[in-house]
């Protein structure tokens, strides 16, 4: 369910906190258009460290592999990059369904390897948004629907206190991908 | 005097293998050359839950035991390198040469990880802050030689001590460039005259639990494949990260003269060598391949050789995205126009990554394939990568001659080295 507990500007916040562990970055410097390569200088190891964080903070358990990744393994290789290692059509439809405008500057016949570069503060935090997002009504463990958060990072069970758990974030993807999929028909 | 001992030709007397793919060097270059795979699902620990499931293993009844000085270190990673060490000594017949002060030891290993035995034991006195070291200590649990087993100079101390050479000793751990450094700066040590006579080389074990999961964490191996025998596939375009291996490779490196006075073997020459640092990033390698191209420069300079005199490279090849890209661009960079003529091939498509002793693995199977005019294949080529367009002698080896070759190592931190490989001719 859609959660409202932890807020766009919370996750924002602890975002720039993980930024800022992993690559000591100026706070000022990260803005939600910043690209954590280009602009940050975040180099492959350093994302593997910032999810980690955020894993940590939010009691969540982000996507190891990338939405291209599994739009290759679910529809066939080939259906997200082509043989010459670019983008197909398809692909780009889906990234923009799925992240909106953060990924506004695809076109057809973008390089793959230039997909890492587009990663920006702001999308890393639609990501755990959508994550939180797959909050379930209810506690897992007593039953009761009574979530609440005394810090702003962590929801807990108000009844029972166990703490709530999210969707893994290749899962949510996955999910995605087939409601997607059923709906518009696109492979 | 100076200028006499920089012309010191260097060649090989002896070579020992054991990989994957075979128990020796004859068995792993016949293998190699049917274009066999070594890769199948891991036995050695419980892989359970793990994204990656597959490794190159050696087969346990082809290693040495634990006998004289090696009796104290039951590692892995050293029974790989001892095995490897009696084919290469035997083969250069070692034990003849009378002045052992005169022969030295280089050695690419790591080190053994912790076990996960040793682990639970320390956790067993772990109370939340701290280890009671009293407790540990009183029980006589953790074994001295644990310590020394982890030890990465531990390789060259028990080779040396074990083959009984008192020249010079080096340890070297520039990770998957390792065995390509130790057989570079041995070289180096007969040509400036620090000895007559190398052991050099390398060998690790990374396949156990504590040593995989590092890998799997920082996604460096390969998790999507149909079968073991299909993820290792450099240069192809669903290549998804390397398969780990375990193995090792020795040479013996000698003095051309010392070998010809004593009537040894020789099997080939070791024309230059070219080391180099990305300065770049520690998992990420340079996007233009810069300190591949330097090492493969110098390599190339040391040698008095030009690009065009190369007819065959041995690729480092991991099979990673960023490897073979990078690792095809520097080529395109050293050797121009002429870069699609040369024949190159990832030994790793075969035998997997053996970190420490891929460099004197590959560096032996160019040899032997300059001998018997074989070049070895790079298999799982399927899917062309456009980026990748060389001629990486795909799926079957060529029976072609070829007198000079390099053997290329890039090491993780962007640590490289590279050989320059010759067939000899008296």
């Amino acid at each position: 369910m859609k959660q409202t507990l932890i807020t766009e500007q919370k996750v924002f916040e602890e975002l720039k906190k993980a930024i800022i562990e992993t690559l000591r970055s100026d706070e000022a410097a990260i803005k939600t258009e910043s690209s954590l390569i280009k602009d940050l200088g975040a180099e492959s190891l350093d994302f593997l460290d910032i999810n980690y964080r955020l894993e940590q903070t939010f009691g969540i358990k982000m996507a190891r592999h990338f939405i291209l990744e599994h739009i290759e393994e679910m529809f066939g290789e080939g259906s997200a990059i082509d043989e010459n290692g670019q983008l197909t059509e398809k692909a780009i439809t889906l990234l923009k369904l799925r992240y909106g405008d953060v990924y506004g500057d695809l076109s057809e016949g973008v390089d793959m390897d230039a997909v890492p570069t587009l990663i920006t503060a702001g999308s890393m935090t639609q990501g755990v948004l959508d994550l939180l997002d797959t909050l379930p009504d209810k506690c897992t463990q007593c039953g009761n629907a009574d979530w609440k958060t005394e810090d702003g990072i962590r929801i807990k069970c108000g009844s029972c206190s166990a703490f709530a758990t999210f969707t893994n974030g290749d899962d949510l993807s996955k999910d995605w991908l087939t409601a997607v999929q059923q709906e518009k028909k696109i492979f | 005097m100076l200028k006499e001992i920089a012309k010191r030709r260097v060649v090989i007397t002896g070579a020992g293998l054991v990989t994957p793919l075979g128990r020796n060097c004859g068995e792993t270059f016949d293998k190699a050359a049917q274009g066999c795979s070594g890769i199948d699902y891991i036995t050695a620990f419980d892989t359970a839950g793990l994204p990656c499931r597959i490794g190159g293993q050696v087969d346990d009844s082809w290693l040495e035991g634990h006998e004289g000085a090696w009796q104290r270190f039951p590692s892995r990673g050293l029974r790989l390198l001892r095995t490897a060490a009696r084919e290469a000594v035997g083969s250069a017949g070692l034990a003849e040469i009378q002045r052992r002060e005169r022969i030295g030891c280089a050695i690419g290993f790591h080190g053994d990880n912790p076990s996960v035995p040793d682990l639970l034991l320390l956790h067993r006195h772990f109370d939340g802050n701290a280890l009671d070291m009293h407790r540990i200590a009183a029980e006589g649990t953790y074994p001295a030689t644990n310590f020394l087993a982890r030890k990465p100079d531990v390789a060259v101390s028990l080779m040396a001590t074990s083959l009984d050479c008192g020249g010079p000793a080096l340890s070297v751990t520039s990770a998957c460039a390792a065995g390509s450094q130790a057989i570079g700066e041995a070289f180096r040590m007969i040509r400036n005259g620090s000895a007559d006579v190398m052991v050099a080389g390398g060998g690790d074990s990374q396949l156990n639990f504590v040593g995989f999961i590092g890998f799997v964490l920082i996604k460096a191996l390969s998790s999507k494949y149909r079968e073991p025998q299909k993820a290792s596939r450099p240069f192809d375009r669903k290549r998804n990260g390397f398969v780990m291996s375990e193995g090792a490779g020795i040479v013996v490196l000698e003095d051309h003269d010392h070998a010809r006075a004593r009537g040894a073997r020789i099997m080939g020459e070791v024309l230059g060598y070219g080391a180099s640092a990305d300065a770049y990033r520690i998992t990420d390698t340079h996007p233009k391949g810069l300190g591949a191209c330097i090492a493969i420069r110098a390599a190339l300079d040391d040698a008095d050789l030009a690009p065009d005199d190369i007819q065959y490279i041995n690729a480092h090849g991991t099979s990673t995205t960023q490897n073979d890209l990078t690792e095809t661009l520097a080529v395109k960079e050293v050797f121009g126009t002429s870069a699609k003529q040369i024949p190159l091939s990832s030994n790793k498509s075969m035998i997997g990554h053996t970190i420490g002793g891929a460099g004197a693995i590959e560096a032996i199977l160019t040899l032997v394939g300059m001998e018997r005019s074989i070049m070895l294949p790079t298999i799982n080529q399927e899917f062309r990568d456009p980026k990748c367009d060389l001629d990486y002698v795909p799926n079957e080896a060529r029976l072609q001659a070829h007198e000079r070759a390099l053997s290329n190592s890039f090491g993780f931190g962007g640590q490289n080295a590279c050989l320059c490989l010759g067939r000899y001719h008296g």
